[in-house]
Formats: C-alpha cells, sequence, structure tokens
C-alpha cells in the first residue's frame, strides 16, 4: 500500500529525514517511535502533503506517486492524518465541516453524496461508537474543545471518513486513560484487512491499547531497528539514549 | 470645480421652487461648501481617504444638477422578494414609489415640504454641499406606541443614465416613545462613476428600537459617502449592521448620541473587498449620561489591492458613570497590496466605565487551510470556508432572523 524508498527531506537547508525507508501492506499497523526531533511529525506532514520540504526520494501509495498528488487528491485517495494539534477553526460548525469533507472525498471517487438525513444518520452512529458527546457537533470546530476532545474528534473523522492509510501523529499526548482507551477502540475498531496505521509516537502506552504488527524506532532522521511490538518495550526500558 | 458648482447651484435654484426660507439656508450651506470644498487627507477624520483625491481620481467632469422632473422607471427585479416589506424607492435620486401597504395608515407619516436645518456638525462640508443641492427632504414620522409589521426597504437605484453626477439625498427618520423599526437600505448601481451623499438622521426616542441595515453589495464605480446621525433617548435601542461591499469607494459615518439613560448602541460591519474598492467605517458613539452601553464588531476581508479603513471613537461624558463601551475590529489580508488601517480611539471623562477595544489583522492561516485541505477539501473550498466562518459571528449578531438569512443569502455564508 505505501512504499517509501530513500525519502530525504529538508526544511531552511536543515536535513530532518534522511535515507528513510518503509512499507507498509494493507491491514498492517506499524508504529514509529522516537525521541523529540527524531522527524516524526515531518514525516507525516510529508505524506498528507504539507508544503515547505525538500524532498527527494520516492513515495508511492498504492503505486501512484505521492509527489503528484495535492494535499486534497492525498486525502481523495485515502490518506488520513490526525493531526498532534487539530487546528481550531472559528465560525465553521463541526457537523457542516464533517458533510463537507465527507462529500468532498465522496464526489472525487465518484460516489453519490450524501443528504443532511443521510449524514447525520451516518455521524450519529459513529459518535455513538466512540461515545463522543454529540452535542460538540454543533459546536464551531475544535473551539473550545479540551485537549481529549479534540484528539477525539480527529479520530471520529478518521472514522467517518475511512481511509486506506491512517496516520496517528502522537494522538496519545496530552490524553488521560479514558480518552486513550476511547481513542484505541476506535482504531482498533477501523482496522479491517484493508486498513492500515501508521501511529506515531513517544510512549510505548499507546501500544498496550492498539497492537502493531511492527514497530520502527526513529533517530535522526532515519530507523535504526525495527521489530515487533516487544521493541517497543525494550525501548521504553532502556530509554532512546541507550538504544543507538 | 468652483464655476461648474455655481453654475449647477443656480440651475437647480431656477428649476425647483423651493421656499425662500430654504433658498437661504441652501445659499448659505452653498457658500460654506465652496469655503471648505470636498474633505482631504489634513483632516484628522479623513486622513485615511482623502475624498477630494478619490473624486478627482474617479470621476471626470463632476456636475451637482440633474433634472429631477421626468420620473424614471423601476427595476422590479431589484426588489427583495423573499421577504414582505414596505418600501421607499430612490431612482437617480427622484422618489419613484412609497409603499406602506403592509402597516396601519395613520400610524406613519411622510414630510416631504420641510425646512431645512443647519448641520448640526459644522466642520462636515458634505452636510453643507447635502444640504445645498438636495432636492426634496423627507422626513418619515412612526407614531408613538407602533411597531412596523414589516421591514421597510428603501432602495437606492441608480441607472445607466446618470454619469459623473453628485446625488444627494437627505432623510429624517423619527421614532416617537415605544415604537419600532426595522430598516433595510439596498443600493444597486447599474450607474457610473457618480458621487453619492446621503444624509440620515434618526430620531429614536424613549423605549424605541432602530434596526438598520445597510447593504451595499452591487459591484458599481460610484464614490459614496453615508452620514448617519442618530439620537437616543431614555432606554432605546439602536442595531447597525453595515455589509460595505460594492462601491468602488463608500464611507459610512455613525455619529451615535446615547442621550438617555440605559440606551445602548450596537454597530456591526462586514468590509468584503476586492479590487481597488476603498471603504471606511466611521464611529461617533458619544456616552452622554450614565448607564449606557454601546458595542462595536467589525471585520474585514481584503483581496486584489483593496483597502478598508476603521476609525471607532468612543467618547464618555464626564457624567456618563457606569458607561459599557466595547469595540473589536479584524481583517483578513489576502495578499500584499491589501491595506487595512484601524483607528480606535478612546476618549474618557468619567472615572466609572467599562471600555475596551482591539484590533488584529494578518493573512489566512496556512495551518488551518493545511488541515481542511487534508480532510479532502481543495484550497478554494478550504479559503472559502475559513472566510465565512470568519464573517459568520458579525452575521450572527443580527437580532432579526429573518433578515439575518437574508443577508447570509446575500454574501454566500
Amino acid at each position: 500500500m505505501l512504499k517509501i524508498k530513500n525519502l530525504k527531506a529538508d526544511i531552511d537547508s536543515k536535513s530532518i529525514l534522511n535515507n528513510f525507508n518503509l512499507q507498509i501492506k494493507p491491514g498492517e499497523v506499524h508504529a514509529i517511535m522516537g525521541p523529540n526531533g527524531s522527524g516524526k511529525s515531518t514525516l507525516s506532514n510529508i505524506l498528507s502533503g504539507k508544503k515547505g520540504y525538500d524532498v527527494s526520494g520516492e513515495i508511492l501509495f498504492e503505486n501512484k506517486n505521492l509527489f503528484e498528488l495535492e494535499i486534497e487528491e492525498r486525502a481523495h485517495k485515502g490518506i488520513f492524518l490526525a493531526f498532534q494539534y487539530p487546528l481550531e477553526i472559528p465560525g465553521v460548525n463541526t457537523n457542516i465541516f464533517l458533510k463537507t469533507s465527507l462529500n468532498a472525498i465522496r464526489k472525487a471517487r465518484g460516489e453519490k453524496e450524501l443528504d443532511a438525513i443521510e449524514f447525520l444518520k451516518l455521524v450519529k452512529l459513529k459518535a455513538k461508537e466512540l461515545k463522543f458527546d454529540e452535542e460538540i457537533l454543533n459546536r464551531q470546530l475544535n473551539v473550545g474543545f479540551s485537549g481529549g476532545e479534540k484528539k477525539k474528534n480527529e479520530i471520529l473523522q478518521m472514522s467517518i471518513l475511512n481511509p486506506k492509510l491512517s496516520i496517528l501523529d502522537e494522538t496519545d499526548s496530552g490524553l488521560d486513560i479514558d480518552a486513550l482507551k476511547i481513542v484505541a477502540d476506535g482504531v482498533n475498531s477501523l482496522r479491517k484487512k484493508d486498513n492500515s496505521f501508521l501511529i506515531i509516537t513517544h510512549y510505548q502506552r499507546l501500544l498496550d491499547y492498539i497492537k502493531p504488527d511492527y514497530v520502527h524506532v526513529l533517530m535522526e532522521g532515519k530507523i535504526i531497528k525495527s521489530g515487533g511490538p516487544e521493541l517497543a518495550l525494550e525501548l521504553e526500558n532502556k530509554g532512546y539514549e541507550n538504544f543507538n | 470645480m468652483e464655476e461648474q458648482l455655481k453654475i449647477d447651484f443656480e440651475k437647480l435654484l431656477e428649476n425647483s421652487n423651493f421656499s425662500k426660507k430654504n433658498v437661504e439656508i441652501k445659499r448659505k450651506n452653498f457658500n460654506d461648501f465652496i469655503e471648505k470644498g470636498f474633505p482631504n487627507r489634513r483632516e484628522e477624520n479623513w486622513k485615511f481617504s482623502d475624498l477630494n483625491q478619490i473624486i478627482s481620481k474617479n470621476i471626470k467632469n463632476l456636475s451637482f444638477y440633474h433634472d429631477l422632473s421626468k420620473p424614471n422607471k423601476i427595476d422590479q427585479s431589484i426588489f427583495i422578494d423573499s421577504l414582505e416589506h414596505n418600501k421607499l424607492v430612490f431612482v437617480n435620486g427622484r422618489i419613484e414609489k412609497i409603499e406602506f401597504d403592509y402597516e396601519e395608515k395613520n400610524k406613519i407619516q411622510i414630510l416631504d415640504d420641510l425646512v431645512l436645518e443647519k448641520p448640526n456638525n459644522a466642520n462636515n462640508s458634505l452636510l453643507f454641499l447635502n444640504n445645498a443641492f438636495v432636492s426634496k427632504y423627507f422626513k418619515l414620522i412612526v407614531k408613538k406606541n407602533y411597531s412596523l409589521l414589516k421591514p421597510l426597504v428603501i432602495y437606492n437605484i441608480t441607472n445607466k443614465d446618470l454619469v459623473s453626477k453628485s446625488v444627494n439625498l437627505k432623510v429624517d427618520i423619527l421614532l416617537e416613545e415605544n415604537s419600532s423599526l426595522k430598516l433595510i437600505e439596498l443600493s444597486n448601481d447599474k450607474s457610473t462613476t457618480n458621487f453619492i451623499n446621503i444624509n440620515y438622521n434618526f430620531d429614536v426616542q424613549k423605549n424605541s428600537i432602530l434596526k438598520n441595515y445597510k447593504i451595499d453589495n452591487n459591484s458599481n464605480s460610484n464614490v459614496k459617502y453615508c452620514f448617519n446621525n442618530i439620537n437616543q433617548d431614555t432606554n432605546s435601542v439602536s442595531e447597525i449592521f453595515l455589509l460595505s461591499s460594492g462601491s468602488e469607494f463608500i464611507k459610512n459615518e455613525i455619529n451615535c448620541n446615547l442621550n438617555g439613560k440605559y440606551a445602548s448602541a450596537f454597530v456591526n460591519g462586514i468590509f468584503n473587498l476586492n479590487e481597488t474598492k476603498h471603504h471606511e467605517i466611521k464611529t461617533n458613539i458619544n456616552h452622554i449620561v450614565e448607564n449606557t452601553k454601546s458595542y462595536q464588531l467589525i471585520k474585514g476581508v481584503l483581496e486584489d489591492k483593496s483597502k478598508a479603513v476603521y476609525q471607532g471613537k468612543i467618547f464618555v461624558e464626564s457624567k456618563a458613570q457606569k458607561t459599557d463601551g466595547y469595540q473589536l475590529s479584524k481583517a483578513i489580508l489576502l495578499n500584499d497590496n491589501t491595506e487595512f488601517n484601524a483607528k480606535p480611539e478612546l476618549e474618557i471623562y468619567a472615572d466609572d466605565v467599562k471600555c475596551s477595544h482591539g484590533s488584529a489583522s494578518g493573512s489566512l492561516n496556512e495551518d488551518s487551510i493545511f488541515y481542511l485541505m487534508s480532510r479532502g477539501l481543495n484550497y478554494q473550498e478550504a479559503k472559502k470556508l475559513l472566510i465565512n466562518g470568519f464573517l459568520l459571528d458579525v452575521v450572527e449578531k443580527i437580532t432579526d432572523t429573518e433578515i439575518k438569512n437574508l443577508i447570509k443569502n446575500i454574501i454566500n455564508l
């Protein structure tokens, strides 16, 4: 599904990612762990198309060159980034935003756009699954949301848009244990044989709830070690500093 | 220009039958205008909008007289059809229709043979010009204890026949005690490069409510000035909403005197500008007595080479204790060639007051755009959603639901 070959990314001539390689097959859950400044967020930004990086190398998503796709085209193809810091958008009703987003994606895929009633039915169902207070959906997008509500809102969006590849950028940071469980349940309920996940995190904690198939350690812009879930525990015990 | 003014003024007197008294007042005002001329940037009030320059740049061979003896056709397609309403229709400055079909006839009175009064603002040369050249001066009176059942729409239409003219309108509106009026002013211009000078005087008496929505939305090359003087008595409310978007230049000036206790004034406005448009909102909210309240929220979205100016003043008289005054202005500048000038002013002589002001401007937040695009919206859709969201809270301040929806429709919100 996703093939990253020799990815190099600079920002203002500072090297962030270098010789980065990763392959994700349909249905797999990969976790990338790394200390601050190792390039984790850069990776998620580049995958979703954020401008401002000098990049070289190759990223193929379902055999399409990702660098040729605009931000929204990547979303249409099924890439979703759950933001580390979801933006507050004043004046934009959350429900209306969700509907606009879903219909933009459906339209691009040649599917029928949902009308207000069909959409509300879907959103109610998903919100219930995620134990998400529906009242929040009538508020302005992320405005005045608590940290947990913002993250849950990301997972709700993910669940409604049903992407093929979901990238979770430190979704666990700032979450209390109950919110963490809800987020993990949300991810687990979306695990299907065609849906893949890339989970970016500092801590092993989230991986207690979402069992990854592979764990990669990212340091100074490249993966220095890959393994199974046990690698996360090892990392937790040793710390990043002693790992190199 | 002075030569032209003199010729046109004599032509106006010749072709009209103003009372002797009015001719006398007009002459006085005419001379005052000749002396002062159009305002320029040396006057503090006009420092961001040099009208003298704007007129000479945009209008070639401005003339001050045009024949109002023949009726004009009204283009009915301009009328708002989603809303039942009363009508006052001006075409090229001539009154063409007065229609109050929804109201009790004896509760409303319209006068049109009034004696002009000397402008209360002795520094404003445009009021002199208005007094000198206005052909008919109207006064609408809403009688005591009467609330109009439907809004009144004043259509200010100009058509293709009008080119490089100075048009002056003057309307007084008196709301007697316990009365209320929802007034929409809708301009529609197919004319080119005229100077349109409008003067409203509102007298809002005890316990009365004025809701005034000024909509300038269709693109045109005219230069406009609209001076609104509002006097408010005890426990009265005025709610002003400005949609400032269509004309090449328009300055809306609002001078509001809160003369009675518990009077409150709300001024909310939107600049939605593109190309070389240059718009200004200037307010003077005068808290004259205690326990009065004012609230102002102005937002702008500026594209291309457009420019917006907001000069907002809150004045608090020494005996106006417990004043509550607030103003905020914000602008989104969509490119480097746009300009937003905000000059908040607080002049306070009382010591027990609550007043605040703020202003901010900046470009669209790229991170927000990225967030929305990562959810499948293209750049244009993301931009539109952000801009609409930015403007929405100003429109949400409109307390009349029907009119709020009308305005949302007009600006595709």
